[in-house]
């Protein structure tokens, strides 16, 4: 009998639907793996199994009866632990502390019970003894713990739920070699106690190590359930892409490399920071260089270190054969740097003001204003807003006024008064509609035309293979693979993507 | 129908409608409250109070929870400076005023590098230095004597200077003009706005975030030194804490003008009908015998009641 059973659970936000269709059967005693591309649905279906989302449509069971997860916490009392791949860890509480936080054992119901609270962690921490590193002890704070570590804890605090069914989300992403083995040795104790285990990672190696099933899940829909031992990691990443997914990039532009012999527009070398790790490539003057792979593995942190909003601990980049190392945003605009963030909402939108003080700002830098005339201001405005098709009524109306993909323009537009010489384009279309990406990418491919060397990444994988002359895939905050001409096939850029790192 | 109840919903509207309905009450309680020379007189406190808040303004623009509670102490600082600097001699004026302004920029300074570069939130910052200038203001008075207002000083401030209006609302207007011009003309504006708004998003367009943290408290500092000076010469001499009240009715009289205490939203011309308010209830509430405690509770009702009227839901939103 199945341990855990999802028929028909479907999701929608609004108009977009992020989960079409999920069907799921986990058995007692076995790994399940669940793989997706970027924006598959994958995470929504997690996030309906741990209580965090409420399905519109469909049925869960649990040992075969229909049950209803209102929330985090009914997720648990229904027998449902959770490895939250982002850290839900207390930084000012010793580790035994956080992995009993879920279910203090307490005297008389008031007072936290010291001793059984020791007791208790203390099995878990015992799991982990000889891996876990120095300095890891029941009474350390979790704040003073490396990154491997803090994971360590968390996974230790999942255990600790003794839950019959458990998801573990990337759950090995910062740990070491030893570490990871352990924890497989773990699981695999669990699953001959007829535990359920549910696992994500972005690593075919312990996919194939641990796995007995995987459920492949496209464009919100499960496509299927393999059994691991019959399959191959080409035939998963085949499932993934779907159909025409060795058909090569179609692009109106030819990805030659002889047709960018203006010179480099931006060189990295071997450049390092939190997040990505020895990076190396040149962006022609008239490229558009795309950066692929999975999310979070290393992108956006190489982005926005190189607009000087990140941290950088060695390598080299240079513009124009100048070193260019910003200090901040404002030291990389003054060099004709452009960064322009998905995230509008935080990194972009000056909101409640005019749109004209959101189209402004780096005009104001580049040309060193003082004393802002609403006159002078409105004719560089105007051609710039044009440019990318801005609908809008009036430059004084508030930028809130728009919609998310006429904001984005508006973010972009404020780019185009005063040219920069490279473009950082991090994931800009994030929640734009199908017109407003087009205009978009129409501009991004006549800046490129006029000589800038873009930088763009994406996490959505059309974008880049219509749209970048040459990608470079990122696994684990390196450069893993490079893909040029024919090679820029959608089968390429997974595989790359979920190659071990 | 809609647009008669937006417009009469505008901040500064609502303040306007609130200035004329006080005036009758005022004059329906004690007739002559309304008369010109009343009004005159009124204008002339409102303006000292509009001065601060001129400053007040532009922090709590700025957003992260700006605020600057050490006006108060500035404004008494700065008559006590200017009192003994020009010790009842015009040639002193000049010099005077330097002192002033370098003292409030000084004091000002001090706040924004405690902002910006010890990281320490502006309420906690600015109320610290409160605390150190009303120490400092003990031991000046405890060594020289507080000096006089210089009779060109007073005479600016209470005695007509063109068209029977006194210079001190002159000055007022003129502040007017030029915060109005400063906050939506400049550079300097915009980025005040801006970081108010959204300070990552600033930051990233290439905003000096740091050096537009200090500005403020500097203008601040520096308002309520002009104010100080002011001060001095409506009351003639400097005595203890003569400036204490600015600190909540600066804040209230933004607030009142409809700038949002998270920053971002806002300007000066609402806080100078708010300053303009807040006098004439003041005057009403001294007309009906309520004491300074009274007043001071009247006051902070005030603000708690303004908060809940304009903010739902997005004053203090950060």
């Amino acid at each position: 009998m199945s341990k855990l059973k999802l028929n028909g659970v479907s999701k929608a936000y609004g108009a977009t639907l992020a989960l079409r269709r999920g069907d799921l059967e986990i058995a007692a005693g076995e790994v399940h793996v669940l793989m997706g591309s970027n924006g598959s649905g994958k995470s929504t279906l997690c996030k309906i199994i741990a209580g965090s989302v409420r399905p519109d449509r469909g049925e869960i069971l649990i040992d075969g009866h229909p049950v209803t997860i209102s929330g985090p916490q009914s997720a648990r009392e229904q027998g449902i632990g959770i490895f939250y791949q982002e850290l839900s860890l207390a930084a000012n509480r010793s580790v035994e502390e956080n992995i009993c936080l879920a279910m203090l054992p307490t005297k008389a119901g008031i007072f936290v019970d010291r001793a059984a609270l020791k007791a208790r962690a203390a099995r878990y921490i015992a799991l982990f003894s000889g891996v876990s590193g120095d300095g890891f002890a029941a009474t350390t704070l979790v704040g003073n713990l490396r990154a491997d570590q803090r994971q360590l804890v968390e996974i230790m605090k999942a255990l600790a739920s003794e839950a019959p069914i458990l998801i573990f989300d990337e759950p090995t992403s910062a740990l070491d070699r030893a570490q990871v083995d352990r924890f497989f040795d773990i699981l695999r104790g669990l699953k001959r106690d007829g535990r359920g285990i549910i696992f994500i990672s972005h690593r075919m190696d312990e996919i194939t190590a641990i796995g007995d099933r995987v459920t492949i899940i496209r464009d919100g829909e499960t496509i299927q359930t393999l059994n691991l031992s019959e399959t191959d990691p080409a035939a998963v990443i085949r499932l993934m892409v779907g159909g025409a997914g060795d058909m090569p990039a179609s692009q109106s532009s030819a990805p030659a490399a002889a047709r960018f012999s203006a010179g480099a527009a931006m060189t990295v070398d071997g450049l390092s920071g939190a997040g990505f790790r020895n990076v190396s490539f040149e962006v022609a003057k008239g490229e558009i260089l795309g950066l692929g792979g999975l999310h979070g593995q290393g992108q956006s942190a190489l982005l926005r270190a190189i607009f000087g909003a990140g941290s950088i601990t060695s390598g080299e980049i240079r513009i124009g054969g100048d070193r260019f190392d910003a200090k901040s945003p404002r030291d990389a605009i003054r060099r004709g740097c452009a960064y322009v963030s998905g995230d509008r909402g935080r990194d972009g939108v000056i909101a409640g003001r005019p749109i004209i003080e959101n189209v402004t700002p780096i005009h104001y830098l580049r040309d060193r204003l003082m004393v802002a005339r609403p006159s002078s201001l409105k004719a560089k405005a105007m051609p710039a807003l044009e440019a990318m098709h801005t609908k809008f009524a009036s430059l004084m109306y508030p930028i809130n006024s728009l919609s998310g993909g006429n904001q984005q323009k508006v973010i972009i537009a404020r780019w185009l008064i005063d040219r920069p010489d490279v473009l950082l384009l991090d994931d800009p279309t994030k929640g734009i509609d199908l017109s407003a990406k087009a205009d978009l990418f129409a501009l991004i491919r006549q800046l490129a035309g006029e000589g800038l060397g873009i930088l763009l990444y994406s996490s959505e994988d059309a974008e880049l293979l219509g749209n970048a002359n040459r990608i470079l895939v990122f696994n684990g905050g390196s450069v893993t693979r490079e893909l040029t001409g024919e090679d820029r096939t959608r089968y390429n850029l997974y595989q790359a993507a979920y190659e071990a790192a | 129908m809609t647009t008669v109840v937006s417009f009469i919903k505008q901040p500064l509207v609502i303040a306007l409608l609130l200035i004329v309905a006080l005036l009758a009450l005022g004059e329906s309680l004690s007739p002559g409250f309304a008369s010109a020379d009343q009004i005159l007189r009124l204008l002339i406190v409102a303006s000292l109070l509009g001065i601060v808040a001129a400053g007040q303004n532009v922090v709590i623009l700025g957003g992260r929870e700006g605020i600057d509670l050490s006006v108060g102490g500035v404004v008494s600082l700065s008559a006590i400076i200017a009192g003994n600097v020009m010790n009842g001699a015009d040639g002193g004026i000049l010099p005077a005023i330097l002192a002033c302004l370098a003292a409030g920029a000084f004091f000002g300074l001090l706040n924004g590098l405690g902002v910006t570069l010890l990281r320490i939130p502006p309420l906690v910052m600015t109320l610290g230095m409160l605390g150190v200038l009303q120490g400092l203001l003990v031991v000046i008075r405890n060594g020289i004597p507080s000096g006089r207002a210089a009779p060109g000083l007073s005479a600016f401030v209470t005695q007509p200077l063109a068209l029977g209006i006194p210079g001190i609302i002159w000055l007022w207007i003129a502040i007017g003009l030029f915060m109005a011009f400063m906050l939506n003309r400049t550079v300097f504006g915009h980025r005040i706005y801006a970081i108010g708004s959204n300070e990552h998003a600033a930051y990233m367009a290439g905003v000096p975030v740091r050096r537009m943290r200090i500005g403020p408290f500097m203008i601040s500092g520096m308002f309520a030194a002009i104010a100080g000076l002011c001060l001095l010469g409506y009351s003639g001499s400097s005595f203890a804490n003569v400036g204490e009240q600015y600190m909540l009715s600066s804040i209230i009289a933004v607030v009142f003008g409809g700038t949002s205490l998270a920053g971002g939203k806002g300007g000066y011309t609402g806080t100078m009908a708010g300053a303009l308010l807040l006098v004439i209830l003041q005057g009403i509430l001294t007309t009906v015998n309520i004491d300074e405690s009274g007043r001071q509770m009247v006051f902070g009702a005030t603000l708690l009641l303004l908060m809940l009227f304009y903010g739902r839901g997005r004053a203090m939103r950060a």
